[in-house]
């Protein structure tokens, strides 16, 4: 059994209650890590007792099945009696000592399978107190999405038949109230009364409508900034959001590697033309040294480079034609070096450098 | 926060581009000639260093910028950074970052124990997960992003996407220039 506490002298009751029944056997109800839809798991709880596959006397099985259907009933008296908090560690009482992984009393709570990742992950572990902040940041986040006001309604019948065995009340009460602003919430499920819109009594309702307000808002700005955010919910815009950052600082990185400046403000960058064609002859081992080393590397920046030179790599037959052909008024390098990659298969010309060669001239492949 | 958003965008980009080229100019004055990749890093580093510090360690990014250029710059670049904020970055080692174990597997075991189940879940819960992946993802985006909260994450990436326009906008302004700059040189 679990060892809670006993905050609540009903608790300690079923507990005996349930101490007297050899339980072990509904240990065996082995196919719970599987289920999911929770209704089928109701419907074998409440309805079908013969279920059971290892019980061995018919009177132990009627014993149990009396005893669950005991705690369902003290369940929904407790609910009905005392506060949604009592409620749920009750719940949560009858859950782990039944070591099964969710109950749920209403026989309608098949949206609830919604909730069934937070559930089977709480079911067997110990680590509730991760999976309720989880399970509050989803609440959160989906509050603005609007879809709330669908999960609120869906809360409202298993708070008040004994809902899901979520780890603790706070966490429920923040799933249940979460629609508060967009479905009429209640904190209150003693008396089934839904408060009016908007009036969430609960501190933990107004806090969390607070802190969806916060983020709408903010949401809103961001609208503003990011383009095509016109979307509504929450995942898309999240998704826009994710595209455009990438995007600016794919151009961040684009733009640092452009050519930048020319001869005055950040001229001691680039080595520009001017400079370029002025110490023609002895720059051009440099430059060559330069390439092949970039080469070896990564091709791009060996072109890069070149391009930053106003230069561009050509296969050596259309180098040599093209000296031949025209005049002296371009500055063509020819790489024949033995490494230099001008195969046949090579061309790459820069638009600057060879602005005045008739453009099918250049395509080769 | 309304007040620093509402500052002019101009002086904003003035401020940018005056910082960004005070730190290019350090990193040339280190070395005239630069590979390509080592050109771009200066003008990258100098870009983000001087964006982030027109908001003056207000945002979380801004902080977690210069934090890990402290950590990883080392000479030119440290050199140029200093410049830009004005003040000497504390010597820091890389932290080498540890994992635990237990706390890998434990996160694998839920993971996989849910997607074990195989199961459709409702529209909701779909919405649920898909939130929380793109969360995650901004939150790698964003520098210094892993620890924030979700709304300060929000709050922090609208900061984080206007200055990125700022930086951009200037970046491509002077890009531009010096493209017109050098087809006025070639053609006399």
């Amino acid at each position: 059994m679990q060892p809670i506490s006993g905050e609540f002298g009903a608790i300690n009751t079923l507990n005996g209650l349930l101490n007297q029944h050899p339980i072990s056997s509904l240990h065996n109800h082995g196919q719970l890590p599987q289920f999911d839809p929770v209704d089928d798991f109701l419907e074998q709880m409440l309805s079908s007792p013969a279920v059971y596959p290892c019980a061995d006397d018919h009177s132990q099985q009627q014993m149990e099945e009396h005893s669950t259907s005991v705690l369902a009933s003290k369940l929904r008296q407790h609910q009905i009696n005392s506060g949604a908090a009592k409620a749920l560690m009750f719940q949560r009482q009858l859950l782990l000592s039944t070591g099964l992984a969710a109950g749920n009393g209403a026989p309608r709570s098949p949206t609830l399978s919604d909730h069934n990742d937070g559930i089977d992950g709480n079911g067997f572990k110990s680590i509730q107190e991760n999976d309720a902040s989880i399970k509050a940041l989803f609440n959160g986040f989906t509050g603005s999405l609007g879809q709330i006001s669908n999960q609120s309604e869906h809360f409202h019948q298993p708070q008040n038949f004994g809902g899901a065995g979520i780890a603790t009340p706070a966490a429920m009460n923040e799933a249940t109230v979460s629609g508060s602003s967009g479905g009429g919430a209640s904190g209150q499920p003693r008396q089934r009364v839904r408060a009016r819109r908007g009036q969430a009594t609960d501190p933990h309702s107004i806090a969390e409508r607070l802190r969806r307000e916060r983020i709408a808002e903010r949401m809103k700005s961001l609208q503003e900034l990011v383009p095509n955010a016109n979307k509504t919910d929450k995942a898309s815009m999240l998704d826009e959001i994710i595209d455009y950052v990438k995007f600016l600082q794919l151009q961040v990185k684009v733009l640092s590697m452009s050519r930048l400046g020319g001869a005055s403000a950040v001229a001691p960058l680039v080595t520009d033309m001017s400079s370029e064609t002025s110490k023609e002859g002895t720059s051009m081992s440099l430059t060559e040294q330069e390439v092949t080393k970039l080469m070896e590397e990564d091709m791009g920046s060996a072109m890069q480079y070149l391009q930053g030179k106003g230069l561009c790599l050509m296969p050596i037959s259309l180098a040599t034609a093209i000296s031949t052909a025209t005049g002296n008024s371009l500055k063509i390098n020819t790489n024949s070096d033995a490494q230099a990659p001008t195969s046949p298969t090579l061309s790459v010309l820069t638009v600057q450098s060879c602005g005045n060669i008739k453009g099918d001239a250049i395509d080769q492949g | 926060m309304k007040a620093r958003m509402q500052m002019s965008s101009s002086v904003v980009k003035q401020e940018f581009f005056k910082k960004w080229i005070k730190g290019m100019q350090i990193y040339s004055a280190f070395n005239k000639e630069m590979t390509i990749m080592e050109r771009k890093r200066a003008i990258k580093l100098s870009a983000d260093v001087a964006i982030a510090s027109t908001r003056s360690a207000t945002t979380q990014w801004s902080r977690a910028v210069v934090a890990d250029v402290s950590t990883s710059a080392a000479g030119a670049a440290r050199a140029a950074a200093e410049e830009i904020l004005g003040r000497k970055l504390p010597e820091r080692k890389a932290l080498a970052t540890t994992c635990s174990k237990k706390i890998v597997r434990r996160s694998h075991q839920r993971r996989s124990k849910a997607a074990a189940r195989g199961v459709v879940r409702s529209s909701a819960a779909i919405a649920k997960k898909l939130v929380r992946n793109r969360t995650r993802v901004l939150k790698r985006l964003v520098p210094g992003g892993k620890k924030l909260d979700e709304i300060s994450l929000i709050k922090e990436t609208l900061d984080y996407i206007a200055c990125l326009q700022v930086q951009v906008d200037v970046m491509r302004h002077l890009a531009a220039a010096a493209e017109s700059l050098d087809h006025q040189q070639i053609s006399f």
